[in-house]
């Protein structure tokens, strides 16, 4: 998978959502949607498929307004029932549900504010929950504290779910406050024994992107 | 009726710890006891501060021993009203003012010469907070929650966040809404030396306004010019 199904239902609601935005976030958004952002979730899904995972139920950690990979996830797995995104960011949530619409209104997609560092992911709203996620997807560990944290308090509610995270060597802004200088490193942060898949990338901005997948 | 205040390090000496009491003297109507809070107690009001979070010190999360305060009963003051101070402030109006609040929660600083908008930006960048902690005012115990909540969480917190309040902005204070853990100050309460009073219209730098009850020298961890401030302090 080298592209975004660019579909008149995704076009409705991108165009809706860009045309929304508060001036103040505008930036922000763009900041979203550049080439660096689509070759790192592009990566997710082909990784993804070459080792034949067919995700359910997904949980995806600050995936800010997930208006690449939420679509990416659905155009690609047929098994997938449900996306929930975790976010800290309030101003996300308007225009996150703007970008996915299509996918709010059938209850395939949700976001909650959660600082997942904090507190365990959600159990219970949704009937896919009673059947616990099998899948975490944080590609922004460089934004937070080590994911062995993560799984710590999520121990009683996750069963041994699939673990993708991404993270980069970028230290140059003052919010990447847990860069990586390796996969293993990424690894190591969330107790991933079981590694199907390694591996990092230049990405089109000069940084290098570090990914693991696993349990 | 308790005013405390908090100094540890090379900072700020002495002088300050008994300017800010002068000040507090001459500007609080209504009887108090003052205390300092220190890493090196010499006086009678001084308390010594603990070093139990020392170990988790990683030149992040600036001015974390304010917070040891928040369990005000480790320090054996009794009384039910606190009034907390940063040293470096000029109080121009009666403290009593504090101390007739409601308080149904706690006070503290909101920054109102802060951008909202900004402050919403760069809430996930861990940036621009609006909430400043440098004058809190509680009840006995009202408090115990966050310092709970820091025990409970310590290595993230200090691992995450930058300042406490920009700690205290992600956890007690909903920028959005009026669900608050903290009351905050009205506007025209607190204004900042460097900063201003009001975004946008009362942005001045500089400026003494002696119809706020307190003027704070807060300026985002950059050095302050201290020699500036006890110029002030002879107004």
């Amino acid at each position: 998978m080298e592209y975004l199904k660019y579909t008149p239902e995704l076009a409705n609601d991108w165009k809706n959502a860009l045309s929304s935005s508060e001036s103040y976030l505008f930036k922000r958004v763009m900041d979203s949607m550049n080439q660096s952002q689509l070759e790192s979730k592009l990566w997710i899904i082909q990784e993804l498929i070459k080792l034949k995972i067919k995700p359910k139920r997904v949980a995806i950690l600050a995936g800010w307004y997930a208006q690449y990979i939420v679509p990416l996830l659905y155009d690609n797995f047929e098994s997938l029932q449900f996306v929930e995104n975790y976010e800290i960011d309030q101003d996300v949530i308007r225009l996150s549900y703007k970008f996915n619409k299509r996918l709010k209104e059938d209850k395939k997609y949700r976001i909650t504010i959660r600082n997942v560092m904090f507190d365990k992911i959600q159990e219970g709203w949704h009937p896919v929950h009673k059947l616990g996620m099998d899948t975490i997807i944080n590609c922004s560990c460089e934004h937070m504290y080590p994911m062995c944290r993560f799984r710590e308090i999520n121990e009683s509610i996750l069963k041994n779910p699939l673990y993708i995270l991404q993270s980069s060597n970028d230290r140059q802004y003052d919010d990447h406050i847990n860069c990586v200088d390796g996969v293993d490193e990424l690894t190591d942060q969330a107790n991933i024994v079981d590694v199907m898949y390694s591996g990092e990338k230049q990405l089109s901005n000069g940084m290098t992107r570090y990914m693991v997948i696993g349990r | 009726m308790n005013i405390l205040c908090v100094n540890w390090g090379d900072k700020y000496g002495r002088e300050y710890v008994e300017k800010l009491k002068q000040q507090c003297e001459e500007n609080c109507s209504v009887p108090f006891n003052f205390y300092c809070l220190t890493d090196k107690p010499t006086e009678d009001y001084d308390r010594q501060l603990p070093t139990t979070w020392d170990k988790y010190e990683n030149g992040k999360f600036w001015a974390y021993k304010k917070l040891y305060m928040f369990n005000e009963s480790q320090f054996g003051i009794t009384g039910k009203n606190f009034l907390y101070l940063d040293l470096d402030v000029i109080i121009h109006q009666d403290l009593k003012y504090f101390f007739e609040l409601p308080m149904d929660n706690p006070w503290i600083v909101r920054g109102w010469w802060n951008d909202i908008e900004v402050c919403k930006k760069n809430f996930a960048k861990f940036k621009s907070t609006p909430i400043n902690s440098s004058i809190i005012r509680w009840n006995s115990n009202q408090l115990i929650e966050v310092y709970n909540h820091i025990e409970k969480n310590i290595d993230t917190i200090f691992f995450t966040y930058p300042t406490i309040d920009n700690y205290l902005n992600h956890f007690f204070y909903d920028m959005y809404g009026d669900k608050s853990f903290f009351n905050i100050f009205p506007i025209g309460d607190v204004y900042s030396w460097y900063k201003g009073n009001v975004f946008p219209d009362d942005m001045e730098s500089k400026k003494l306004r002696k119809e706020c009850k307190v003027c704070l020298f807060n300026n985002s961890g950059e050095t302050n010019d201290v020699e500036e401030l006890k110029s002030l302090w002879n107004i």
